[in-house]
């Protein structure tokens, strides 16, 4: 069963791991025939298709479940949204046969939507948004566990712009995400805060709006519909 | 910014977040205007600490449950937090609706350990409620209490307007029924507190006079008003089948440290230790009956989704149909793959088969208590529990596979001698021998035994309430020669620097004076005294120094026989003759049997058909 559900603002502070023990006592709690490991510590087999930062919001995170029998998406959905948090409610579901390919591999960029808290910053970064799509190398720190490296972001973004909502400056950006590279909404950030002259810490409202592979003709296109 | 606005960027920086955010599975957050009575249940300690608590769970939907009572929660935050709210102004919030302390009707905290007082205060000053109940006015909340350490509630009567005695699950609904009639009826808040002292189990301490000795023992302590009666009379739930217990708790998203269902199968004790005070406060002994724990079980496993049922209570292994209980549960958890995690003492021939046959049990730590090292010291504390009795079920436990035994003991109890000590490691030395007479190829490889060692707390309410503590040099002196014999192979010594116990002794048995001690330590800056890093005794020994008092009149002093207690005036059921009686016979290494064998006479068969076990007569 793929399942798309939402990762509300107030528990954005979460992290994967425990959302992915939320989801799994949330599918106890429906009474849903689920598949569970061999073994001597069973697990529910459940996949993510990504795992969501800390302080991020997830409005269209997808999960697989492999259930141990027949079930119709409504009922799981149904069932489930009974047995979730207010903050993590389900939105969709449709059932697939086990032979899907894995959510992980699948995936191939993120739509996120970057909320500037203060406005003054907001418009500045907005300005210089166009600027720095201009050039032709977009240098960004990556930091992974062991080291910072350089690298050039230009590559990884599909698309990106600014608007405004109720007063306030909110980056889109639909970036690459995949298994072996991602560019990660703090590297944006950076980047354009760079461009922009602001030295200044930046406070933003990440949200996932959702997650995409790539369909047959290369395109990008709804993970969840793949 | 609002305050809601700053908190949430506060969050952003803090450590651990996740311990503050709320909206997890089966919390409560009901509509604020609609519901007149608002309680906001304050643990005070840490978020993991406080949801890993099953009073807290009994009481959050209790109050709930009733149409016209909402509760909210709140902890202590941790020191970043802290800092960041008061560089912000933000006030202490509730985990639902974050809402001020101070805008909730009454605020409610459990007392579980004496170090977690300075919290209290802490969680008071930053959610706007003024400290000492003669401060606070007409719009203030009423601070109540409740939990073990409200049976010696003296330390913290000039913060707290009024404490519940004994079991909270009636008292707790009358006392909230009270508090709406000040606000639906206008009373003042000094009206209030004398209607609460009418409430069986609730003592207004500001109700009270104490005087004083020269000496600092007290003279006495006298009602100032008509509706204070000279003792208060703890509250007891007679039957548990029939008094509240939740269907639905609420499951954390982050971990905490007891993150499973916790089913109290009964409460109270029959064995007597002399040294432990839950074990005579929290008498008689009341069981619940096997089909409604298996019904609540099944509920509360379906309404939280956990992998784990715990059985609580003080003595698990008395339960009158254990092996049946703990059959039906595996057998109808099973399909659900919910574990049920027993209680250790009880991993014995009657348990073997079934635990084979299903194969739950992981083999983790046994933990078995014998407290003290020779059979004299646990005749004087009457702890039944001999040396053969342990090493078999030692014997059964590495010869089943388990390789991991963790062994607890106290020292610095009544007439221990070096030889009581010697005893600690002699036990040490047989659980060793016992894992090596099992053949090589039927036990489990990496022997580890760990002894650990706490320092006794004499509390009131038991036969050592006259007893002195060990200074702390006997403490230390004590730990080293522990450290010396203890050098065993396979043996890990695990022992506590005296510090703590020894606060928790002036607490223990603290007058109103300690109050003025706590507050002086606060203002240096004391908080979250139960974790290390945070522990300063320096502190508290300059606020003792303030404030003219000697911490060793509190915890190293040995009593009369008459002094009259900070804690007489309450009723805990158990007679001080009796306690007298028994801290005798523990001088004389006499025990006492169970009570399940015959009443002894602890006082609690005066209050007819409050003890199962106290047949009139046979005292
Ligand atoms: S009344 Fe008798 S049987 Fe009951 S707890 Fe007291 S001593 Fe034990």
């Amino acid at each position: 069963m793929l399942a798309v559900f939402e990762k509300g603002e107030r528990i954005r502070h979460i992290g994967h791991l425990d959302i992915q023990r939320s989801v799994q006592r949330g599918l106890r709690r429906s009474g849903l025939p689920v598949a569970y490991s061999q073994g001597f510590n069973p697990h529910i087999l459940i996949t993510f298709a990504s795992a969501l930062s800390t302080g991020a919001c997830g409005k269209r995170e997808i999960m697989d479940v492999t259930m141990a029998g027949d079930v119709e998406a409504e009922e799981f959905l149904e069932k489930m949204n009974r047995a979730m948090p207010p903050e993590m409610q389900l939105k969709e579901a449709r059932a697939v046969d086990n032979k899907h390919p894995s959510l992980m591999g699948m995936v191939a960029a993120a739509d996120y939507d970057l909320l500037i808290r203060d406005e003054a910053q907001g418009e500045k970064l907005a300005a210089a948004l166009p600027e720095m799509m201009k050039k032709d190398q977009i240098m960004a720190t990556r930091k992974t566990k062991t080291k910072l490296s350089e690298c050039d972001i230009k590559p990884l973004i599909y698309s990106l712009y600014a608007e405004k909502k109720d007063g306030k400056t909110h980056l889109r950006a639909m970036m690459t995400l995949t298994e072996r590279e991602s560019c990660k909404p703090q590297m944006l950030l950076e980047a354009l805060k760079a461009q922009a002259g602001i030295e200044a810490e930046v406070r933003m409202l990440v949200t996932r709006e959702g997650l995409y592979g790539l369909n047959e003709t290369g395109a990008l296109a709804p993970l969840e519909n793949m | 910014m609002d305050y809601r606005e700053k908190f949430e960027m506060a969050l952003e920086k803090v450590q651990k977040a996740p311990r503050y955010t709320g909206g997890e599975m089966n919390t409560t957050v009901k509509a604020w205007d609609e519901t007149p009575l608002h309680f906001g249940f304050c643990f005070p300690d840490t978020y993991e600490v406080g949801m890993s608590h099953l009073g807290l769970k009994i009481l959050y939907g209790l109050i709930n449950r009733e149409s016209w009572s909402l509760c909210e929660r709140f902890f202590m935050p941790w020191t970043d937090m802290i800092e960041l709210m008061q560089k912000e102004e933000i006030p202490l919030l509730s985990m639902e609706s974050r809402r001020p302390l101070n805008e909730f009707d009454v605020i409610g905290f459990t007392l579980q350990y004496e170090m977690s007082y300075s919290n209290i205060l802490a969680m008071m000053e930053m959610g706007g409620v003024p400290l000492e109940g003669t401060e606070r006015g007409e719009k203030d909340p009423i601070v109540v209490a409740g939990g073990p350490c409200a049976f010696n509630p003296e330390p913290l009567a000039p913060f707290i307007d009024a404490f519940m005695i004994g079991d909270g699950e009636d008292v707790m609904t009358e006392l909230n029924r009270v508090i709406l009639r000040r606000k639906t009826e206008g009373w003042t808040r000094e009206e209030c507190l004398r209607e609460l002292a009418k409430l069986e189990g609730v003592y207004v301490p500001s109700l009270y006079d104490v005087t004083y000795e020269e000496d600092g023992r007290i003279r006495a302590v006298t009602p100032n008003c008509p509706e204070a009666p000279a003792t208060v009379k703890k509250r007891v739930v007679v039957d548990l089948n029939n008094t509240y217990y939740p269907e639905e708790i609420p499951v954390p998203y982050t971990e905490v440290i007891f993150d499973r269902i916790m089913l109290e199968i009964m409460r109270g004790c029959t064995r007597g230790c002399r040294f432990c005070q839950a074990g005579m406060l929290y008498r008689p002994v009341r069981e619940r009956s096997l089909e409604k724990l298996t019904d609540l079980a099944e509920k509360l496993q379906e309404a939280t989704g956990y992998e784990e049922i715990s059985l609580s209570s003080l003595s698990s292994g008395d339960y009158t149909c254990l092996p049946e209980l703990i059959r039906t549960l595996m057998r109808n958890m099973k399909e659900k793959r919910v574990s049920i995690s027993l209680p250790s003492l009880r991993i014995d021939s009657v348990l073997k088969e079934s635990l084979e046959e299903t194969q739950q049990v992981r083999k983790t730590s046994l933990t078995f208590a014998p407290e003290a090292g020779t059979q004299r010291m646990r005749d004087v504390i009457n702890k039944g529990v001999t040396e053969e009795d342990l090493l078999e079920k030692v014997r059964d436990a590495f010869s089943g596979g388990w390789n991991s035994v963790k062994l607890y003991f106290m020292d610095g109890l009544p007439t221990e001698t070096e030889a009581d000590l010697d005893g600690i490691a002699d036990l040490a030395r047989k659980v060793v021998g016992e894992y090596f007479a099992v053949p090589k190829d039927q036990r489990a490889r990496g022997l580890r035994v760990t002894v650990s060692v706490s320092i006794f707390v004499p509390k009131p309410f038991t036969p050592f309430q006259w007893a002195p503590q060990d200074t702390i040099e006997t403490v230390f002196a004590k730990t080293e020669h522990l450290k010396k014999v203890l050098n065993i192979k396979g043996v890990t010594f695990n022992w506590h620097e005296p510090y703590v116990s020894f606060m928790e002794a002036c607490f223990a048995r603290g007058d109103r004076r300690m109050g003025r001690v706590l507050q002086k330590a606060y203002e240096k800056g004391c908080i979250l005294d139960g974790w290390n890093e945070t522990f300063r005794f320096d502190k508290w020994m300059e606020a003792f120094k303030e404030c003219g008092l000697d911490p060793a009149f509190y915890a190293n002093r040995e009593r009369e026989k008459d002094e009259i207690f900070p804690w007489d005036h309450i009723d805990s059921g158990i007679s001080k003759s009796f306690l007298w009686r028994e801290n005798e016979k523990a001088l004389r290494a006499e025990t006492t049997r169970d009570c399940r064998k015959g009443c002894n006479g602890c006082g609690l068969q005066k209050w007819k058909g409050v003890c199962g076990y106290a047949n009139a007569g046979s005292v």
